[in-house]
């Protein structure tokens, strides 16, 4: 009776285990031509701070000759 | 607003390969692949000129145009940046691509490409600024520090000049001017138009 039952276990864990390999995530991304679908850089929003801008600007100027 | 641009003056370049050396360390770049190198046109011969190329961030890049996953991006500066959790490694952005910017580690078995990487203009990819996964993926984020590209800043004979376009162009021109010569704006013709 328990032999049954521990083998009923381990049969049901075993066919668990092997249809986990089976499993494919429902959220695709379908992509559209031309169209950015990854993550926002958060580098973008920074950009339009006037203060991190001028910062920015002073910086490349920089380069100039003197 | 600004078009982030790389101009390289060929009559000030040296050949000296800081540029390159400056972004295999501020980036951590790994063996195999060179976001950035130094092209010598007639090398040993009298008039030489060399040339530090990456990725020249064309205002109608054609890396993004062939890309199958749409993986590329371009910032609101006109800064070129794509997302490796998109990229599958197909390499049609490396055939597309008239300055051979996108580079792909072979780092698995039967020379398996990985996933492409290239100039940031050191401004990261779209993961959180400077944090130990974009510094991973991409590289160095200077440009959220409020730097400039670790190349052009590194650069001793200032050749290399990175920024807003009509700085840049400014600068080459005064230049020019000076030592009454040419302007040779390698590239740029083919990265940003025409009329650039």
């Amino acid at each position: 009776m328990i032999g049954r039952r521990v083998l009923t276990a381990a049969s049901a864990l075993a066919l668990a285990v092997s249809l986990t390999g089976c499993y494919e995530d429902p959220d695709v991304t379908v992509y559209d031509p031309g169209v950015y679908k990854g993550k926002e850089d958060p580098l973008l929003a920074k950009l339009e701070d006037p203060e991190f801008r001028a910062e920015l600007d002073e910086r490349f100027d920089g380069q100039r000759d003197r | 607003m600004a078009r982030m641009k790389f101009l390289c003056d060929a009559d000030r370049c040296i050949e000296c390969n800081g540029c390159v050396t400056a972004c295999k360390n501020a980036n951590e770049v790994p063996w195999g692949v060179n976001r950035r190198r130094v092209v010598t046109l007639n090398d040993g011969l009298p008039g030489e000129k060399s040339i530090s190329v990456a990725c020249m961030h064309c205002t109608d890049a054609p890396c993004a145009a062939v890309c199958p996953t749409d993986c590329f991006y371009t910032t609101t500066d006109g800064i070129v940046l794509h997302d490796k959790d998109l990229c599958i490694g197909c390499g049609y952005c490396f055939y597309a691509c008239p300055f051979g910017a996108p580079q792909f580690p072979t780092t698995e078995a039967f020379g398996v490409r990985g996933k492409m990487d290239k100039c940031t203009f050191c401004a990261g990819g779209p993961d959180e600024p400077n944090t130990a996964s974009e510094f991973e993926k991409y590289g160095a984020n200077r440009i959220a520090q409020g730097k400039l590209p670790a190349c052009a800043e590194m650069c001793a004979t200032k050749a290399l000049l990175a920024g807003d376009g009509d700085l840049v162009a400014d600068i080459y021109r005064q230049r020019t001017m000076t030592r009454d010569s040419r302007p040779q704006t390698w590239g740029w013709s083919k990265a940003y138009g025409a009329g650039a």
